[in-house]
């Protein structure tokens, strides 16, 4: 017997029908009978109500990257899909949003009306084009924002890429791995439809460890705790597959004397709404963060090591949710810095000797302004800290950003990209590489084994735990 | 059957397909190696649990089947609980930032 992998298909054969949306149906999901949770039906007239959409949402910003581009060509040298395919234009982020942006020009703008093979507006005529369009803005963008950054115009091609996901996601017209999260995050609350027993279960388990490790019955994991200064948020995957991270901040949080407590429900920091451009997950998500720091009265929520959680509740969510947020947001590298700082922790960086180096993960740098503290900790926590280039706002994406990891059939084409991250890698000549991003820390352990690169990817909060001085 | 059809994550097409035979395999290929008895404890619980609940159970519930230590369930699957041995256990990718 051998294996088989999947073959490299071309990008636009992927089809329009999600087997799991099926099955939903069938199950009588409360998100599908509200209408959150949209689904594919042939028998609507999508291609108009996608140009309908178009012209709903557009906001001024929108329109000023419809119409800013001038097709200078000098965002291809930024994009990490252009960069590994030079001689493919349909890699290009200007390409890309064209396919959109043709479709705005021919139903908004006035030359795209009357001239529109002058201007190349096109509309749209069936489900086979709108299905083209999901696997090119789905496919073949990371929405990394690096084309963002580089044009001269201020166009702003992930937010149009982001603003197309959302369209096609209120027509149920999504990648499989899409709708699946989705559907998990709009019936559960939490990505990974993690029940609060299975929740509670494993915070007492990591809790005992604790006990066992420290010699002491003194260290806890809150949940639910009133009034404390702090409320932690953290990613499914944490508590789903690798609590360790959870007991490596219970740990540090109880040697700092916090006073801190997890939510029972509204612990998912993170937020697919994001990656599917669907305003209203986003929005419920967010504020499921927002209504539980306030009954629990907190005084600050802190948010696990996470590029777009981060992203979404402390910059994004208020205004999807059209929230008063009041409460300070951080993330948990901030509050690792204030504790090391002033020296409620003390930290011994020979305890973590390997060459170490970062990466910025974009939502972090590019949509977060969360760029040179990890830098100041690294420094702190290890004898060997190695910059990789270019860095900062000009790092490339770890391929999987804007949740590509949950859409497999793109992974060829992701992996032919991510040329561009194992050369960046391995310039450094680093052991390890620090990521304060969950959704990296996979797309960094992708790379590694497809480009056979020998390099651990490691976390701020492993670092600082086992630099601690105890 | 000659082929085993997996996902670009390795991950079976078809998980009804799964024998311990391709669990073998699907070990040999990922870098897991050879599969002990530690491992199939690990292996046997996932398939059970995820046929009565159609999803990967919590590593929690996986330490407390097996009575082995999160430490040891990462030694025994380098890959981890979701990407390795859910994967040899058959089970389609689990949702979410994996
Ligand atoms: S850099 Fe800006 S203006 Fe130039 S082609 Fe790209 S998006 Fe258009
Ligand atoms: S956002 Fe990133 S992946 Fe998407 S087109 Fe721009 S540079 Fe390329």
């Amino acid at each position: 017997m051998t294996i088989n992998k999947q073959e490299s298909k071309s990008i636009e054969s992927f089809p329009l029908e999600v087997a799991s949306q099926k099955e939903a149906e069938k199950s009588d999901l409360q998100s599908i009978k509200k209408g959150n949770l949209r689904t594919y039906s042939s028998q609507k007239d999508n291609a108009r109500e996608f140009t309908s959409l178009i012209k709903k949402r557009s906001t001024r910003s929108i329109v000023s990257s419809m119409l800013g581009c001038v097709h200078c060509g000098l965002c291809a040298s930024s994009c990490h899909y252009s960069q590994t395919h030079p001689n493919d234009p349909t890699m290009t982020p200007a390409y890309k949003a064209d396919q959109i942006r043709r479709i705005f020009k021919r139903h908004m703008d006035f030359t795209g009306r009357l001239i529109p093979w002058w201007v190349h507006a096109k509309s749209i005529a069936n489900d086979e084009d709108l299905n083209r369009l999901k696997n090119i803005v789905f496919g073949t963008c990371s929405a990394c924002k690096r084309c963002t950054f580089n044009c001269p115009m201020g166009v702003d091609t992930a937010a149009l890429i982001r603003f197309a996901r959302g369209i096609l996601t209120e027509l149920g017209i999504v990648p499989e791995g899409v709708f699946a999260v989705s559907k998990d995050q709009w019936e559960t609350g939490n990505q990974m439809a993690v029940s609060e027993e299975d929740f509670r279960e494993t915070l007492e388990w990591m809790e005992e460890e604790l006990q066992d490790e420290l010699g002491t019955d003194k260290i806890h994991i809150p949940v639910d705790v009133k009034g404390c200064d702090l409320m932690y948020c953290i990613n499914p995957r944490e508590v789903k597959f690798d609590p360790r991270s959870i007991a490596d901040a219970a740990k540090i949080f109880f040697l700092a004397g916090e006073s801190w407590t997890l939510p029972s429900f509204g612990w998912d920091q993170t937020n697919f709404g994001l990656f599917s451009g669907d305003d209203q997950l986003g929005a419920s998500v967010a504020k499921n963060v927002y209504e539980a720091a306030k009954k629990l009265s907190a005084k600050r929520i802190v948010i696990s090591e996470c590029g777009h959680g981060y992203r979404s509740t402390r910059w994004e969510g208020y205004n999807w949710a059209n929230y008063e947020q009041e409460l300070p947001t951080e993330s948990i590298i901030h509050t690792l810095k204030r504790y090391i700082e002033d020296n409620k922790i003390v930290i011994d960086p020979s305890k973590n000797c390997d060459p170490i180096t970062f990466h910025d993960s974009c939502n972090l740098v590019r949509s977060g302004d969360l760029i040179e503290e990890p830098r100041w900790l690294l420094q702190q926590v290890c004898t060997d800290f190695r910059e990789m280039y270019p860095n900062r706002q000009d790092n490339y994406c770890c391929t999987g950003g804007s949740g590509l990891l949950s859409m497999v059939e793109y992974k060829p084409l992701r992996m032919a990209s991510a040329k561009i991250k194992a050369d960046q890698l391995k310039a450094t000549g680093a052991k390890q590489v620090c990521t304060i991003c969950h959704n990296c820390v996979d797309g960094l352990t992708d790379v590694i084994d497809h480009y056979k690169l020998d390099l651990k990817v490691v976390q701020m909060l492993e670092l600082v735990s086992s630099a601690l001085v105890v | 059957m000659a082929d085993i059809s997996v996902d670009g994550d390795g991950f079976l097409v078809d998980p009804t397909v799964w024998t311990e035979e391709i669990a073998s395999i699907l070990a040999k290929e990922d870098g897991t190696g050879d599969l002990s008895d530690n491992h199939w404890k690990v292996i046997n619980y996932i398939r059970e649990y995820y046929t009565e609940n159609s999803m990967a159970p919590m590593v929690r519930k996986l330490c407390k089947a097996s009575g082995l230590k999160l430490k040891e369930i990462y030694e025994l699957f380098p890959k981890g609980p979701a990407k390795g041995a859910c994967k040899i256990a058959g089970l389609p990718k689990p949702d979410g930032c994996v």
